[in-house]
């Protein structure tokens, strides 16, 4: 490591360098992170989220404004919008009015809807909390000791594209940084060798595509990185990660003539954090060609293990998902798939359940498995989609839904999401739809309080945790968003 | 909560596709007052002015407080109880029960007393406010009611009144602040050291060196100063002869000749034209849209006029008039100019939301031009700057009264080549598939559309009604929105006077509905006798309430259907609804307001495939993405709030008074375009030449002398240099040292200009001189780089005083030149630069890069799709597309070293590197290999270590541990992993 500089150095004066070492558990590469920052004409933030002092970068690790339960996130994303009232949210009173014209609230959701649509679904009452869930989630619902079900989430537009931007940077059009970059912003990640917010979609991007997993004005670092996880090639998954002709024995040998060049070009400048920088990310970047191959690999798992996690592209990604958490990554964000796969206008019955099954084992893994590591506690989960779907059954639409009349149409007015651990109160219902089920009734939950009491639980006061662009402080919530207390342990 | 939740499903819920345009209605300000609200010492009670602390907490908790719960009743609107409560002097004055507020003394403050709720007196009536709200007044009115001198009123929360008519009670927040006053050229200032002093620049820098007792550095060595000065003006390296000659220039001009060689180079403009192509927010695709072509298949016409605009040194303000106005200009046979004005088009389309497009341009000309943070007003009046929300209104009329032609026009008559003719002959082909398909449903949807009279009638009734939103009320009729739409205008333009045939209409639909059973007999009675001169009612529609009267209004509705459907043989019947402006008298070109989803898609299908063609055909011809002034320019109105559906008052299409004024005169010609752009490329606006003069510095020294570069607003940070700014921005707009000649260069309008270069003994490096304005730039970027580069501030080493970095570490006084890292297009053309390979060819539509097989042309060609931006653009902090970006941000991530030690593209470009270095020895290819990556001679040490290098790359490992997959290209040869190590070092990344 070079140390030519005679004069105490920022950084140095924050923390030692055993204690940077030692912070991030590993050797040379920790000096980087010192220095990352260095050169960095990162915009001061306004309310400096990321204040404390230690490794300094873009990524490092930090501490929120508040010790926060939640350490990092996992959000399981049901694009298309699953139905509520086929899952978490029971509506027996469908049943009677079967067919018959439902004396439903005045209100439009994207298509006509006509005739209430009983679930053809069965409940049952789960856990000491006796809460009911649907056939679709057997083994979700085995953990709903652990859940706190929002059954009165409301959004504001009945159509994806809007929903999706809400629901992910809260706010429905105009460009704004998705919640997980926020968080990584907040918080950094633990694991300077992987990026700190992976996405996972496997297939292609979901509608709205990168948009979801926008960094807006943040810098670039706090985007989203993308990976289509329907593949299992670590070449497809993260860019340029390995070298297609060389071995990394060859490579080492080159990365050692370049940091003596890169020496003796430092020697005749003095000391220049950001040269040193640089240097380091060379360092950096040949140890996550292994970490990352590592982390991504699923065989690496006990076969007892992955049998747990089931078969199919799913299992894998909530499996990987858990090896990133594991590893430090801060936000995890899993997606069902390309497209809008829950969006279950026609032949709703079928499609529910093809896609409940294809994800159903692996959540339930995923919760047994982070409980049995002791992670359940610090990891905060979130289960849900944009928005959900109408009681009542859709009609027939020119050009839509194939003339069938077996499906359910949008509906922000009321939706189902649930969390799990990192700080949340488990074996809970909070909040009602109305008896329908059409929109929230009792203690209604809109996406920003639902934002506002996240980013509670990582230990931010929603409305202080702000970024200074274009003259103004922007925060996740706008100027909207009302913690949810009851929802906190 | 509850509050909350009615507030936004009232505000939100149960509306049309048009209500998400209004969620911008956020009260941007708040949270930034959120944000550094914290208890601050208490006041004592007279104190005039809050400190900064106390205005926040005001502003943050105060206001909001007293604007939603009271001022509907004690405002400016109304004073119940002699009461008005937006302004401190008027809380102390009180109304009839006496002040409402002892400053200093809660208990005593009949204010907080009503808002207890357990006196006599409660307020606000509606119901207490919470307790910590309680708190809240409470603590404020302890501080001494601190209320900002700047801000009475109640701000947003109020209601329309608050931000309307110039009695509005709002005066100017901070309009001294530095960047509103005009331009005045400071004198320069006396320094110690007079002989650093090669020009103004110096003087101003040096005497605030001196007052901090630093020196500045010694200047860079020549191979250093000619490195940094083409990197600067051309984004590539200066090759080694290029340096060497350098070295050997004696001469005293011999650094100006290197300025002006470099600036007359075409790679000039393809570097400086980056820069302002970050501000203009260039990009290739439109966003996110759901069904049609996302590239702009254009967008690359206004990219090549960026880069001869720079190139030609078109003076900046006219540069500016084109980008805002060239369709107003008399541009002669020369249209080149029109594509200036895809800086206004190709943002983000938001879904086509016209709000939200306009919003993107105003914020795209008055924060890329004039650094002002204008569309902060768009829900509010400005919370720091003096920028009413009136006056983002009048910008928005400007735009809302310009349009985009259908058919974008042609730059230049295409010469007709064979490959020329074969587009067209395709092109007309798919356009006349659309145009059948229109032709085709014509019929279909207008029977559609007839048949559905008496849904469209009631439909229209419902939506003038309270209740379901006009989505519901479409969803229920099963409608399409545009119908009902075309309807209602139609039956409001009946309304007036009595008309024959929907006269009756309207007195029916104007019964209540409760009462309709009991008044409908008298009506239609009445109706039908028809005896009433001025009522007179068509014969037929009179007759048809004649028999038994209607029992419904649907009733009446369905008699209406009969007849209009048929014409019941009545000629003014029969036309009712296609002769001029009835709702089926409709162009080809609205026809799809009537489609069914179905049609939709299949028209939007084929249009797309239209669009495709367009996007993707190598012949088709350039075109410029203008706009045009509508034929009618709109009056624009305030949106409350921002919501386009609660319209408030009426404004007048003009420029912010900020600049313009309190005697402004609205626009007076169509949209007003031409005079907005006049007002912001006007030497007396103060913000125009301040904002561009900072641009160029930040980009020489790599940070501005306001280092907020989007934002010289209030909440920019100050000017390390005041001084020299604005001396730098007069010299930017003062007429030339050479002032006849380029007085009548701008005669020529410098589109056709050519690129010409002062000789150098014409350049201004004589100090003292009887000429007033011997630096003045006619407003020519060219002279300002030279102004710049020829001061010694600029030539300075970027190692410096020792005791800078205590003193200044942040180099805010420029004791040094600050070392810069290669941004993404410098580092990737350097890397074709230094392999040989780069592809000089300029202009046309973008390539995408990121592809194998990889092309070689420059980074600023390449494709940039704003929605998915590529991963090598987002890894090297490429300014993002969205929203103008002033700034690029400087991350160091080790996915950027990925890409140097993995991509194909560096491997690629090593190898070529590799192949360069011919030399019969291996010391000999060393110093070619630094020759031509490095542009120096390496040392003697360096030599060694190459060698030793390429001999050891070549031994076998002792043990081979992990294998190269096995399905790869030809591993790399010693020499090029030595030639990648080159391209990977810091020198090669740096410029000091």
């Amino acid at each position: 490591m070079m140390r030519r500089d005679h004069q105490p150095r920022i950084e140095d004066l924050l923390l030692t360098r055993r204690e940077m070492l030692h912070r991030c558990g590993m050797g040379m590469g920790a000096v980087a992170l010192a220095n990352l920052m260095a050169g960095v004409g990162l915009t001061a933030p306004a309310e400096a989220a990321p204040s404390a002092g230690g490794l300094h970068g873009p990524l490092a690790p930090r501490q929120p404004l508040f010790p926060g339960k939640a350490k990092r996130v996992i959000h399981l994303f049901m694009n298309g919008g699953p139905s509520h009232v086929d899952t978490f949210d029971p509506k027996p009173v469908l049943a009677r009015f079967a067919g018959q014209p439902m004396a439903k609230p005045n209100l439009p959701t994207e298509r006509k809807t006509g005739a209430a649509f009983p679930s053809p679904f069965k409940f049952q009452k789960y856990g000491q909390s006796g809460i009911e869930v649907s056939e679709l989630f057997p083994n979700v619902a085995q953990h709903v000791d652990d859940m706190c079900i929002i059954r009165s989430m409301h959004a504001d537009v009945p159509n994806h594209e809007p929903s999706l931007l809400l629901m992910n940077c809260g706010e429905a059009r105009l460009i704004r940084p998705s919640f997980g970059s926020w968080v990584t912003y907040g918080l950094g990640t633990e694991n300077q060798n992987l990026p700190g917010f992976i996405v996972m979609c496997p297939g292609g991007y979901p509608i709205q595509e990168t948009q979801n997993w926008q960094s807006a004005f943040l810098p670039g670092v706090y985007q989203g990185t993308y990976i289509d996880s329907q593949h299992t090639d670590i070449e497809k998954l993260i860019e340029h990660i390995r070298n297609r002709s060389e071995t990394l024995e060859a490579q080492r040998q080159q990365l050692d003539l370049l940091q003596a060049l890169n020496e003796r070009h430092c020697q005749r400048r003095g000391q220049d954090a950001a040269l040193e920088a640089r240097i380091q990310s060379y360092e950096l970047a040949y140890r996550m060609q292994m970490d990352a191959s590592d982390a991504f690999d699923v065989n690496r798992e006990p076969q007892a293990i992955r049998d747990m996690y089931g078969p199919g592209v799913q299992a894998r990604s909530i499996l990987t998902a858990r090896r990133l958490l594991e590893r430090g990554v801060r936000f995890v964000q899993v997606w069902h798939g390309a497209g809008q796969p829950w969006d279950s206008h026609d032949d709703l019955e079928v499609n529910h359940r093809r896609l409940a099954k294809e994800c159903d084992q692996a959540i339930g893994a995923l919760l047994t498995d982070l409980k049995q590591r002791g992670m359940l506690e610090d990891t905060l989960v979130i289960w849900g989609g944009e928005f959900g779907r109408t009681p009542t059954v859709e009609l027939p639409t020119p050009g839509a839904n194939a003339g069938k009349i077996n499906g359910r149409d949008h509906n922000h007015y009321g939706f189902t999401m649930w969390l799990a651990g990192g700080g949340v109160r488990g074996g809970y219902v909070h909040g009602a739809t109305d008896e329908t089920g059409f929109a929230a009734a009792e203690k209604p939950v809109h996406v920003h309080d639902l934002h506002a009491t996240l980013l509670q639980l990582l230990g931010f006061d929603h409305t202080r945790f702000t970024y200074r662009y274009a003259g103004r402080d922007f925060r996740l919530t706008d100027v909207y968003g009302e913690v949810v207390k009851e929802i906190l342990a | 909560m509850s509050r909350g939740y009615a507030r936004r499903v009232g505000a939100r819920g149960g509306a049309a596709r048009a209500t998400w345009s209004m969620a911008a209605a956020a009260w941007c300000g708040l949270a930034a007052w959120g944000a550094a609200a914290q208890p601050a010492p208490p006041k004592p009670a007279s104190a005039p002015v809050p400190s900064r602390e106390a205005e926040e907490f005001f502003e943050a908790k105060v206001r909001p407080l007293l604007a939603a719960n009271c001022a509907s009743c004690h405002g400016a609107a109304q004073q119940l109880g002699g009461l008005r409560l937006d302004s401190r002097a008027a809380l102390l004055k009180g109304g009839t029960r006496g002040p409402a507020v002892v400053a200093g003394d809660p208990a005593r403050s009949l204010l907080v007393q009503a808002v207890h709720h357990d006196g006599a007196l409660k307020m606000p009536p509606a119901g207490p406010l919470k307790p910590e709200e309680v708190a809240i007044l409470s603590e404020w009115v302890k501080r001494g009611a601190p209320w900002p001198e700047r801000g009475p009123g109640f701000g947003v929360q109020g209601s329309g009144s608050a931000t309307s008519g110039p009695n509005a009670q709002r005066p100017k927040p901070n309009d001294d602040h530095w960047a509103f006053r005009p331009v005045r050229r400071p004198p320069v200032p006396a320094v110690k050291d007079r002989a650093w002093v090669k020009s103004p620049i110096d003087a101003f820098v040096l005497t605030k060196l001196e007052a901090k007792g630093l020196k500045p550095a010694p200047p860079a060595d020549r191979r250093t100063l000619i490195r940094r000065a083409t990197f600067d003006l051309t984004g590539l390296p200066p090759t080694a002869e290029e340096i060497e000659e350098f070295e050997r220039d004696t001469s005293p001009d011999a650094f100006a000749k290197v300025v002006d060689r470099l600036l007359a180079s075409p790679r000039y403009g393809e570097r400086w034209g980056r820069y302002w192509l970050d501000v203009a927010r260039y990009a290739d695709t439109k966003g996110y849209v759901f069904q049609e072509e996302r590239r702009y298949p254009y967008a690359y016409t206004y990219r090549d006029y960026v880069i001869r605009a720079f190139n030609e040194d078109l003076p900046y303000d006219q540069f500016l008039v084109q980008q805002i106005a060239a369709d107003q200009l008399p541009l002669g046979d020369d249209k080149r100019p029109l594509a200036a004005m895809g800086f206004l088009t190709l943002g983000r389309r938001f879904l086509n939301n016209e709000p939200d497009i306009i919003d993107d341009r105003i914020d795209v000309v008055m924060r890329g031009m004039q650094g002002l943070t204008v569309t902060c007003a768009r829900c509010h009046d400005h919370k720091f700057d003096p920028i009413p929300q009136k006056d983002y209104y009048s910008l928005y009329g400007v735009f809302a009264s310009s349009v985009e032609p259908s058919q974008l026009p042609l730059i230049s008559q295409p010469a007709r080549t064979e490959a020329y003719v074969a587009f067209e002959t395709q092109l007309k082909h798919l356009e006349a598939d659309a145009q059948h398909f229109l032709d085709t449903k014509r019929d279909e949807v207008l029977a559609r559309a007839k048949a559905k009279i008496a849904d469209s009638l009631m439909a229209v009734r419902e939506q003038s009604q309270p209740g379901a939103g006009p989505r519901a009320i479409a969803q229920k009729h099963d409608l399409p929105f545009g119908l009902i739409r075309r309807w209602k205008t139609f039956l409001d333009g009946t309304e007036k006077g009595y008309h024959p045939v929907f006269g009756p209409w309207h007195a029916f639909a104007a019964l209540p509905d409760a009462e309709f059973r009991a008044r409908a007999p008298e009506l239609a009675k009445a109706i039908a006798a028809n005896a009433d001169p001025q009522r007179h009612a068509n014969p037929r529609v009179a007759q048809a309430f004649g028999g038994e009267a209607p029992a419904s209004l649907q009733d009446v509705a369905d008699r209406y259907a009969k007849l209009l459907s048929t014409g019941a043989g009545d000629d003014q019947l029969e036309h009712a609804l296609d002769s001029i402006g009835g709702p089926l008298d409709i162009s080809a070109d609205q026809l799809p307001q009537l489609f069914n989803r179905a049609e939709r898609e299949r028209l939007q299908a084929l249009r797309m495939k239209v669009q495709a063609f367009q996007a993707t055909s190598p012949a088709a011809p350039p075109r410029a993405m203008v706009l045009v002034d509508a034929p009618q320019p709109v009056a624009p109105h305030v949106f409350l709030r921002g919501n386009p559906r609660n319209v408030g008052d009426e404004v007048p299409r003009q420029f912010l008074a900020l600049i313009a004024g309190s005697n402004r005169k609205p626009f007076q010609r169509g949209s007003g375009r031409l005079e907005l752009a006049r007002a912001i490329a006007s030497t007396d606006n103060p913000l125009t030449a301040r904002v561009m003069v900072n641009r160029v510095w930040l980009h020489h020294f790599g940070a501005g002398i306001v280092r907020t570069p989007g934002d010289f607003g209030a909440r920019s940070e100050a000017p390390t240099h005041p001084e020299l700014l604005d001396w730098l921005a007069s010299e930017l707009t003062a007429p030339g040292a050479s002032g006849e000649g380029r007085a009548e260069e701008r005669k020529n309008g410098g589109a056709e200009e050519s690129v010409r270069t002062a000789p150098a003994s014409t350049l201004p490096l004589i100090r003292s001189s009887t000429r007033s304005d011997p630096y003045g730039c006619a407003w020519k970027l060219k002279a300002l780089h030279r102004l710049i580069m020829l001061s010694s501030t600029y030539q300075q080493a970027s190692m410096g005083d020792a005791r800078g970095p205590q003193v200044d570490p942040e180099n805010r006084l420029v004791w040094k030149m600050n070392r810069q890292r290669l941004d993404l297009e410098a580092l990737r053309d350097s890397l074709l630069f230094a392999s040989g390979q780069l592809d000089p060819e300029m202009g046309g539509p973008s390539v995408e890069l990121t592809k194998e097989p990889f092309p070689h042309r420059r980074t600023v060609y390449g494709f940039i799709d704003r929605q998915n931006l590529q991963g090598l653009f987002r890894t090297f902090d490429f300014a993002t597309p969205d929203t103008t970006s002033p700034q690029r941000f400087t991350t160091t991530v080790p996915q950027q070293a990925l890409f140097m030690m993995n991509s194909p593209f560096v491997i690629e470009q090593a190898r070529h590197l590799a192949s360069r270095a011919t030399g019969p020895t291996p010391e000999e290819r060393v110093r070619q290999l630094y020759r031509l990556s490095l542009e120096r001679a390496p040392t003697a040490d360096e030599i060694e270590l190459g060698v030793r290098f390429v001999k050891s790359a070549g031994e076998k490992p002792a043990v081979a541990v992990s294998q190269p997959p096995s399905n790869g290209p030809q591993p790399l040869t010693p020499w090029e992993k030595y030639a990648q190590a080159l391209l990977m070092s810091n020198e090669f990344a740096f410029a000091d």
